[in-house]
Formats: structure tokens, C-alpha cells, sequence
């Protein structure tokens, strides 16, 4: 949301110098401007194309930020969570408890700092009781989608009366309904966000998220995260507790799917068990996968084109939709193994050192993904 | 300090943003439009695709016959592939896009209840048809399907009377299954009759050993089902294979799903349902329909009960703008408020208008041991426990959902 | 009256122990041996239960029906094996998202050539005595065991066996050696994919069949290979009795919802006390001891 001020001038250099390094793509001013010409495009959405642009657009963006909680813990720390939407619908579920009782400005504060909260208590725990037992791989993969799996058997068979929190009832498979829109403030002074200021926030949230992670891995702590990536026992044996570095990333990732699913269920007015499916579960791992689980901008970029063809897929009717979607997946990851932004980078880096011989660090053309929204 | 200036510059923002857009591309708001919105793939495909067909059907005989107020209906169909949150983005696009004049959509109650917030943030007319848990009080709702009470009413009383007062419960683990399970004791108590075990079994249990186990040691008159699903069509196999010859009453089994036909007889030897229709009933006016049906979608799928509704609730859609003169939803269900009359496949049946659901004739449909259907004890049944709760949507508007524990002790 | 209940418990638990332990042998031999997640491993049990019931409907008798299953299915694995699944060898997590898009594909491929609704086969055999259960389960769990002690057998023993295991566990040392590590690799993707479709057989008497009818394994079999650990034999039978006494016994007392989340449960701590599955675990304990003598 800052990047207005980064167009040119000998400030740019300093602006942009936090966010970025060797352990993400696009450090050149051509792709600073691409992306801020992505989000000025996302912003105009709703200008043209109305409230449905904006209630369509926020779910969509609220997707691309738990594609981001999954790129960052996995791309860059190579913890494969299938269990994002644990966090995500916990949070979403706690959110609509809290508003429900007290749909009032401080209530919907309250609401949304109590769920984010919630989500990041239950991945610390979660990350607690796996890094420090020694559960690793693929074995943390299946550990978090039972999770989940329990998370949506339980809250499926909550549908009588006894199951309510104050005068949120859990709603069983029939969900969770009622749940107000976001509100910020206290007292009587504040906002109550509507239809577009939801969107907005929701666009706010991912750009700040996206910057503050680009930020967060070129730092010092997110080169001991690529570490233990590459490498867990050398990594520890330099020093760094690695166990930790882990149960942090890990925290971190469920606070940002924990955000996502509040804006998620603010938005839908609604939340039901689904959101902790096999088939929900499967979709953030989609994304990063095919946008390149090391590339922030590249998941982002695949979660909104992903879910914007299956909807357009949807909305033809054709019984060969799933087929298409399908095949498309299967495509991607044969051709492009690293997934699309991280090839994309590939290309720009070979263009771009044909005719000049200095190594130049080059961007993932933002523009490209976040347009296609 | 940050924050309350990013808020304000949103609310700014928010306030210039227009509700159709700029650009806004939205329908031909001269022509009408109905959006059908049914799943026809993923998990309720079998039950969803023949609603979808029926509803089809249903359109395009008006159209033949010269439209509603002379004016041709177009179809906003999309397949919402049995996911309740691509239902909320259609739902969305129906409106905000094709702006359409009613809504057809879902089969189950999860997928009704995801979009009523938006149903009911638009007015936005809306037939839900599935036979569901009932009480759902909401003025732009019309929830055309039978209710949990209307078909265990039909059935429940019937075996009483035919086998004994000794009741088994086993339903799915979510809400419909739990309300069905509450409306048996109900009615159970109403009769004089008993339940004497009760089981409520998660939807991807397809293992029934220890069920069927618990179900003979309990040794019931008669076992009530409100299994539903794929995966819980399975217990009749296994039932059979068990040696468990209790009869079977249902409000889910056969009528949705066809398992009569799916399965190998004998698996629903003695299995009763209490149904508003079924495609086998044995009327000219239904043989005619089903002729119709079958000649227009020419594979060899099964005409359930879930489709016969979506087709009487466009006819009734039609009588209500023809009563009203217009299009506007608003008017539309007004006019539906008055009261409809329409002569569905089923027979003869009436809108009620406080709670905007219908009287319906129910019967008991029974499978013999080569799944024959015949059907008895055909009577009407009202939308009692919405009058009973005091629901009268003629005089003031509610968008609530009532349950019976609420009202009644035994529950 | 205690000894009949006692009865029906072991019976009930023999009807989750052969549930496991078949939905699990196709997916432990292609993930526990060859490191391929395969999502899609429900959906070759859709196929192998499609071709039985076909063919059944067609006029073979059930046995051979199901044989056919069985080939069908290995056959389609094959096929899938040569143009995408080699392809992903060593890319685990690829591997995920890519069976994760077939089994889309072919879900809604067999719902549009077969419609929503395949005809069903009949439980045979029977009723058992006393406990009021099919004898057809009984079939099962023998025939579980038969499985897990063929592939016992086919692995431990036969030159194939040695082949094969030498080619998952250092390729490069196999194929020095002259083994045809590409054969391998293939061969063991048809073998789990004949298991899988053998599932999907002998349980099309059992469940209807839909399109969605490999869903219904998948849970189960994927917690099972994990649970289990690297060994797949050994694991298969610990993690399947485990998990299969943990569900039967909680089902009983508390019925069908607490069985499945105890299960659940279980399978998480048992993840956490055992990160490499029951089979690491034992593998420990036996380097202990070697150390200790």
C-alpha cells in the first residue's frame, strides 16, 4: 500500500532494501513497478466491475493469503502443512463466536484479534507438540491433515442446541450462520466495514503480509529458515536451534491462515465444516505448487488464477470442468516442477543475460499473476 | 494513528465505489431470468442432476407455451459442484450479474443454509426443494419440499400401527439425521409409542457390523433410517447379509437417492418410506410426466422426488407472477402470500401462506422383495410445526430456522 | 451373554481389521516403498470396483469378475505409470498435488461415461451363525491376511522381490548391478495398483457404487501407512490391528463417532510418540539391542 511513493528517485534503493535479498525473486525496480501496477489493478476491481467484483475479489484474495501462510512455512522452511485450514477455519469459527455475542465495534475488535489469537496458540501448540517430539516430513504432512480431519468429523455432529457458545450455536454441518461483517473500533467510535472497505482490507492484509514476509526471509532469521530447509542437521550443527526456527515459522504460518480465515467468514457472513475437507485442505498445497512454493508473489498469483478459472469453469456448466482443472494441474507440475513464477524467473534471468553480462537480479513480472484476477 | 488514517482513506474509497461498477456488464434486465442451481457432479450429483433436469424441463415447457406475461424465461444454469462456498459465489453471480428473478438452488440443508445470508441480504426470491429438517421462517424463502415432520407423520403413525410401538433410530450424525431423530420421539410419544435405542452414524461410515449388532440385541417392532448418502447406502447390503429382518421406515431412503434401484433385491425387502412422490406412483397425470421427463433427457436416470419439486415450485412460480403482473420479487411474493394452487405430479396441492411451505400429499411407499413400489395410506399433510411455532409470514416478516427441541419436552 | 458380546466385538473388529488392512496394501507398496503420495489411490479402487461390477453385470462369475478388476486396474496403473507417475519419482510432494488432479479427472470421467450410479452385486455367502454377521467378512479379513503374506513372500523371497527392494532403496548401486531399475519401478506401481483395484473388488459387494466411491478409503489408508512406518509389510499388519482395535472397541462403547475420532486421535499420538511409524520404532529397539550386546 506504500509502493505509491516507490516509483523512482534515489529513496527507492532505501524503501526497498528491507524487503529485499537473495532468498526471494523480483529485487529490480521493474518489478517493484509491476506489482505496484498489480495492486493499483486489484484496487480498481471493485471501481469497475462493482460490488460483485468486491465480494467475489475478497474471497479470492482472502484465499491467496492462506496460499501465502503455506508458501512461506513450506517454500522457505520446508514444513508441508496439509492442515493450513485447521488455522484457518479455527479462527474463522472463533471469530464468528466472539461477533456473534458481541456484534458490537469493540466486540468485532475483539472478534478478530481473539481469533488470530486463537489460531496462533493452536499452531503453537500443534508446532510444539510435533517439532519437539521429532516428527518430521512427510509424517508432519499427514499429522496436520488428520488434524484437520478430526477438527471436520467433530464439528460436523455439533448441530444440537447444546453444542452454542453464548448465542453462537456451532451449526454442526449446516454451519455456522449469522456471523456479522468486520468492524474496527471502540465504543461508539469507529468503522463498520462494508462490502468494498471488506475487499480493501482484504487487498491491505495481503500486501502487508506479502512485504512483511519478503522482509521477514531476507533477514537473518529467514536465512536460518532457508537453512534448515536445505539442510537441518548442519544447520544446527552452526549453532541454530532449528527445532525452534521451526516451531516459529510454523506459528507465524498459522497466524497469517488464522487472518485469512477471519476475513474469509467476515466476508461470507458464514462458515460451515467443509472449510476442513480433504478437498479445502488440498487447495493451498495446489496453489504453491503450481505458482512455486518458493516464490510469495507466485502463489499468490496461482491461488487467484487457480480459483479464478475453476469459478469461470464452474459457471459454464460443463460437465468436463473437473476434467479441465484437473489435467490442468497434472500439466503444470509436469512441465514446470518448480511451478510457474520460479520458470517465469528462469526466463527473465537468461533474457535478460543475453545482452548484458552483468548478473543482473531480475523480477517474476508480478503483472502477470496478480492480473489475473 | 496509522491504522484510523488507513480506515478512513478505505471508507473514502468505499464510498466512491458504485454498486454495479463503471464497467458493469449485468443481464438484460428486460428479459426474466431464473437461475437453476443444481450440483451436477461431486458428492450429491446422483440425487442433484435429475433437480437440474426436471427444473429444465419445467422452463422450457412455459416457454413453449408462450412464456410468463408473454415473455420467453432464460436459465442461469452453472454447476455448483456440490461445494457450498462455490454455491456463495454463484449465488453472488446470480444476482449481482444475471440479476435474476428467482433462484432455484441445492440439495442440501448446508448448501441452503450457506446462502441464505446472501438470499437474504438481496430479498432475493428463493426455492429451496429438498425434503429437509423443516422450520425455516424466511420471507423470501420458499422451501417447497416436504419437511422431516410431513414425512415421518406419513410413516412413522403407519408402522406403529402395522408392526408394533417399539422404535429404533439410526440416522446420519448431522442436522437433518439428529432433527429426524427428534421429530421420531415426537411423533413416537404422539402414538403411544417408544424409542428404544438410538444411533446417529458420521456420513463416511460405510461399516455397519457393530449397528446391526446393537439393532438385534435391541430387538425393535420396527427400525426408522434416516441414513443419507453415499456411503450409508451401504447398510443395506450389509443389513441383508446380516439376517436383519426388522422392517425399515424411512424419510430418506428410495425417493432421493433410488436405492430400490441401485441395489440388488432383496437389500430394501420391506423398507417404507414416507414420500411425497415418487416417479413409480401410479397416476396418468405422473405416467404423463414421467413420459415427458424421460422423452427429453433420453438416458435411463431416475425421476426423484427432490425433481418432482423443483418441477411443480416453477409452475408455481408462474401462477404467482401472473398473479402479481410482474416480475418484481417483491410483488412475486405477495402474490405467492395469497396462496397458490398447482396441480403437481404428486396431485392436487396448495401453498400455505404463512409459511410459505406446501400441504403435501404424503404416502407410504413400500418395497416388496424384488423392490416393487406400492403405495398406501395417501393423505395431506399441512406444515403444522411452523403454525404451531407461531410462524405467519403474511403478517410479519422473520428470516429464522425454528427447531423442535424449543417446543417440545420430549425432544 | 458375556461370551456373545465378546463374540460380536471380535467380529466387529475383524470387519475394520480387513477394511484397513485392504484399503492399505495398494497405497503402502506405492507410497511406502516407492514414495509416491498417491491421492488418487482412491480412484484406483473406483476403477477396480467399476470393472468388477461390470463385469459381474455382464455375465462372469463374481471370482472372475473380480479378477478382472484386479488386471484392469493394474493395468491402468501401468498405464499411468509410464506417462506421469515416472515423471515424479522423488518428487514427493509433486507427486501429491498431481494424483490429486487425476483423481478430479477421473472421478468426473467415470461420472460422465457411467453415469451417476453403477449397478450393485450382492453380498454372497450368506449370514453367519450367532453373531449375525456376513460370512463374507470372515472372507475378507482370511483373504487380508492371504495379501499381506503373498506380498511377504513375493518381496522377502523371490528374486523380483530382492529386485525390486534393492531398486527403492539405492537405485544407482541396483543398476550397477543390472537391474532394470525403470522394470522395477513399473512393475511395483502395477502390483500396488492390483492392490488397490483388488480393494475396490472384493468391497463392491459391500458399498454402492458411485463415482465417489474411493473417497470412502482414503482416510483410513493413508493414516494406516503412516502410522505403520517405512516396513510396509509389518507396518500394514501392527498399524491395521492398532488402528482397527482402537476403532472397533471405542465403536462399541460409544459408538460409531467416537470410533472414528478415537481413531483419529490415535493415529496423531501415535505419529508424535513414533515419528518414523511403528516400524521405525521397532527397527530402534533392535539397533539397541545390537549395541547393548
Amino acid at each position: 500500500m506504500s509502493l505509491g511513493s516507490d516509483s523512482s528517485g534515489g529513496l527507492l534503493a532505501a524503501v526497498r532494501e528491507p524487503f529485499e535479498g537473495p532468498n526471494t525473486m523480483g529485487n529490480t525496480p521493474a518489478f517493484w513497478l509491476g506489482l505496484t501496477a498489480a495492486v493499483t489493478l486489484l484496487a480498481a476491481m471493485p471501481v469497475l466491475f462493482g460490488y460483485y467484483a468486491a465480494e467475489i475479489g475478497a474471497v479470492f484474495l482472502a484465499y491467496a493469503l492462506l496460499g501465502v501462510s503455506l508458501c512461506f512455512i513450506w517454500g522457505y522452511c520446508g514444513i508441508l502443512s496439509f492442515g493450513q485450514v485447521a488455522f484457518f477455519g479455527v479462527a474463522g469459527y472463533a471469530f464468528g463466536i466472539v461477533a456473534i455475542n458481541v456484534p458490537t465495534l469493540t466486540g468485532l475488535t475483539l472478534g478478530l484479534l481473539a481469533a488470530v489469537a486463537v489460531s496462533t496458540a493452536f499452531a503453537a501448540a500443534l508446532g510444539y507438540f510435533m517439532f519437539y517430539g521429532g516428527v518430521r516430513d512427510v509424517y508432519v504432512t499427514i499429522l496436520t491433515l488428520v488434524v484437520a480431519l478430526v477438527l471436520y468429523t467433530f464439528l460436523g455432529q455439533t448441530a444440537g442446541g447444546e453444542w452454542a457458545i453464548g448465542d453462537a450455536r456451532l451449526g454442526g454441518f449446516n454451519g455456522m450462520s449469522g456471523v456479522p461483517d468486520l468492524g474496527v473500533g471502540i465504543g461508539s467510535v469507529g468503522l463498520e466495514i462494508g462490502i468494498v472497505g471488506h475487499y480493501y482490507v482484504t487487498l491491505g492484509a495481503l500486501v502487508v503480509t506479502y512485504l512483511g514476509l519478503r522482509a521477514l526471509v531476507n533477514s537473518q532469521f529467514g536465512y536460518a529458515m532457508v537453512a534448515t530447509r536445505e539442510d537441518e542437521r548442519r544447520t544446527e550443527m552452526f549453532g541454530y536451534d532449528t527445532t525452534f526456527i521451526k516451531f516459529v515459522v510454523f506459528t507465524i504460518g498459522g497466524a497469517i491462515a488464522g487472518l485469512s480465515g477471519v476475513l474469509f467468514t467476515a466476508q461470507n457472513n458464514y462458515i460451515d465444516p467443509s472449510v476442513f475437507g480433504i478437498t479445502a485442505a488440498a487447495l493451498p498445497v495446489v496453489w504453491a505448487s503450481v505458482g512455486g512454493r518458493t516464490s510469495l508473489i507466485g502463489t499468490i498469483g496461482a491461488a487467484l488464477a487457480i480459483q479464478f478459472v475453476d469459478y469461470q469453469l464452474a459457471l459454464s456448466g460443463s460437465e468436463w470442468a473437473l476434467v479441465l482443472i484437473g489435467s490442468l494441474l497434472v500439466f503444470v507440475i509436469l512441465v514446470m516442477p518448480e511451478g510457474v513464477a520460479p520458470r517465469l524467473h528462469e526466463y527473465v534471468v537468461e533474457y535478460r543475460a543475453s545482452p548484458d553480462p552483468t548478473p543482473a537480479e531480475t523480477p517474476a513480472p508480478g503483472e502477470v499473476h496478480g492480473g489475473d484476477d | 494513528m496509522l491504522a484510523a488514517a488507513s480506515v478512513g482513506a478505505l471508507s473514502a474509497l468505499g464510498g466512491c465505489v458504485d454498486e454495479g461498477g463503471v464497467l458493469s456488464l449485468g443481464a438484460d434486465p428486460e428479459k426474466p431470468t431464473v437461475a437453476i442451481l443444481e450440483d451436477r457432479s461431486q458428492t450429491f450429483a446422483l440425487t442433484g442432476t435429475p433437480k437440474y433436469r426436471a427444473t429444465k424441463l419445467a422452463v422450457e415447457e412455459i416457454n413453449r407455451d408462450g412464456g410468463i406475461l408473454g415473455q420467453e424465461i432464460d436459465v442461469f444454469a452453472p454447476d455448483p459442484q456440490s461445494d457450498n462456498m462455490r454455491y456463495q459465489d454463484l449465488t453472488r453471480h446470480a444476482i449481482y450479474q444475471e440479476d435474476v428473478d428467482a433462484l432455484w438452488a441445492g440439495y442440501s440443508s448446508a448448501t441452503r443454509e450457506a446462502i441464505r445470508p446472501i438470499v437474504n441480504d438481496h430479498e432475493q426470491l428463493y426455492f429451496y426443494t429438498t425434503q429437509y429438517e423443516g422450520g425455516v421462517c424466511d420471507r423470501s424463502v420458499f422451501p417447497l419440499g416436504a419437511t422431516a415432520r410431513q414425512q415421518l407423520g406419513a410413516v412413522v403413525p403407519y408402522l406403529i400401527e402395522e408392526y408394533g410401538d417399539e422404535i429404533y433410530t439410526v440416522a446420519a450424525d448431522y442436522n437433518f439425521g439428529q432433527l429426524s431423530g427428534d421429530w421420531v420421539r415426537i411423533i413416537a410419544e404422539e402414538h403411544g409409542a417408544e424409542v428404544v435405542g438410538e444411533e446417529y452414524v458420521p456420513l463416511d461410515e460405510s461399516q455397519f457390523g457393530s449397528t446391526i449388532n446393537r439393532i438385534q440385541s435391541a430387538d425393535p417392532d420396527f427400525m426408522m433410517s434416516m441414513l443419507v448418502g453415499q456411503d450409508h447406502s451401504a447398510f443395506y447390503e450389509q443389513r441383508l447379509a446380516s439376517g436383519l429382518e426388522v422392517p425399515v421406515g424411512t424419510s430418506t431412503n428410495m425417493a432421493q437417492a433410488y436405492e430400490h434401484l441401485r441395489i440388488d433385491p432383496p437389500a430394501l425387502k420391506d423398507v417404507y418410506a414416507g414420500v411425497n412422490y415418487m416417479e413409480e406412483l401410479p397416476t396418468d397425470r405422473n405416467e404423463a410426466f414421467v413420459e415427458r421427463y424421460h422423452d427429453r433427457w433420453d438416458d435411463d436416470g431416475y425421476l426423484n422426488q427432490e425433481a418432482q419439486n423443483n418441477y411443480f415450485s416453477v409452475y408455481v412460480y408462474k401462477k404467482g407472477v401472473e398473479r402479481a403482473g410482474t416480475f418484481d420479487q417483491a410483488a412475486v411474493i405477495d402474490a405467492l402470500e395469497e396462496g397458490i394452487e398447482v396441480e403437481a405430479p404428486e396431485g392436487d396441492i396448495a401453498l400455505d401462506p404463512a409459511t410459505h411451505h406446501m400441504e403435501h400429499n404424503m404416502r407410504v411407499a413400500h418395497a416388496d422383495e424384488n423392490h416393487e413400489i406400492t403405495f398406501d395410506a395417501e393423505r395431506k399433510i399441512e406444515p403444522a410445526f411452523l403454525h404451531d411455532v407461531g410462524c405467519d409470514l403474511t403478517s410479519e416478516d422473520e428470516q429464522t430456522q425454528y427447531e423442535p427441541d424449543a417446543f417440545y419436552e420430549e425432544a | 451373554m458375556a461370551g456373545i458380546e465378546l463374540l460380536n466385538f471380535g467380529f466387529e473388529f475383524v470387519e475394520v481389521f480387513a477394511f484397513i488392512v485392504l484399503a492399505t496394501v495398494g497405497l503402502a507398496v506405492i507410497f511406502g516403498m516407492m514414495g509416491i503420495i498417491n491421492l488418487a489411490h482412491g480412484e484406483f479402487i473406483l476403477v477396480g470396483a467399476y470393472a468388477t461390477t461390470f463385469a459381474f453385470a455382464a455375465g462372469l462369475p463374481l471370482p472372475l469378475a473380480m479378477l478382472t478388476g484386479v488386471v484392469i486396474t493394474a493395468v491402468f496403473g501401468l498405464v499411468l505409470e509410464r506417462f506421469i507417475i515416472r515423471h515424479l519419482y522423488g518428487r514427493l510432494l509433486d507427486s501429491m498435488v498431481v494424483t490429486w488432479g487425476i483423481s478430479l479427472v477421473m472421478i468426473q470421467l467415470v461420472r460422465i461415461a457411467f453415469g451417476n450410479s453403477a449397478p450393485g452385486v450382492g453380498i454372497p455367502f450368506g449370514q453367519l451363525p450367532v453373531v449375525d454377521g456376513p460370512v463374507y467378512y470372515l472372507v475378507l479379513a482370511t483373504i487380508a491376511v492371504g495379501v499381506l503374506g503373498g506380498l511377504y513372500a513375493l518381496f522377502a523371497w523371490t528374486d523380483f522381490g530382492v529386485r525390486a527392494r534393492a531398486t527403492m532403496q539405492d537405485e544407482e548401486t541396483a543398476r550397477s548391478m543390472g537391474v532394470d531399475t525403470d522394470r522395477m519401478y513399473m512393475a511395483t506401481f502395477g502390483i500396488g495398483s492390483g492392490l488397490a483395484g483388488f480393494a475396490g473388488a472384493l468391497y463392491a459387494p459391500v458399498m454402492t457404487i458411485t463415482p465417489e466411491y474411493g473417497t470412502g478409503f482414503l482416510v483410513e489408508a493413508f493414516v494406516a501407512v503412516v502410522v505403520g512406518g517405512s516396513s510396509v509389510i509389518v507396518g500394514t499388519i501392527l498399524a491395521s490391528g492398532f488402528l482397527g482395535s482402537v476403532n472397533a472397541a471405542f465403536t462399541n462403547l460409544a459408538g460409531t463417532f467416537m470410533g472414528q475420532v478415537a481413531m483419529l486421535v490415535a493415529a496423531i499420538v501415535a505419529i508424535r510418540l513414533m515419528p518414523d511409524g511403528i516400524t521405525g520404532l521397532l527397527a530402534d529397539w533392535r539397533e539397541n539391542r545390537g549395541e547393548s550386546r
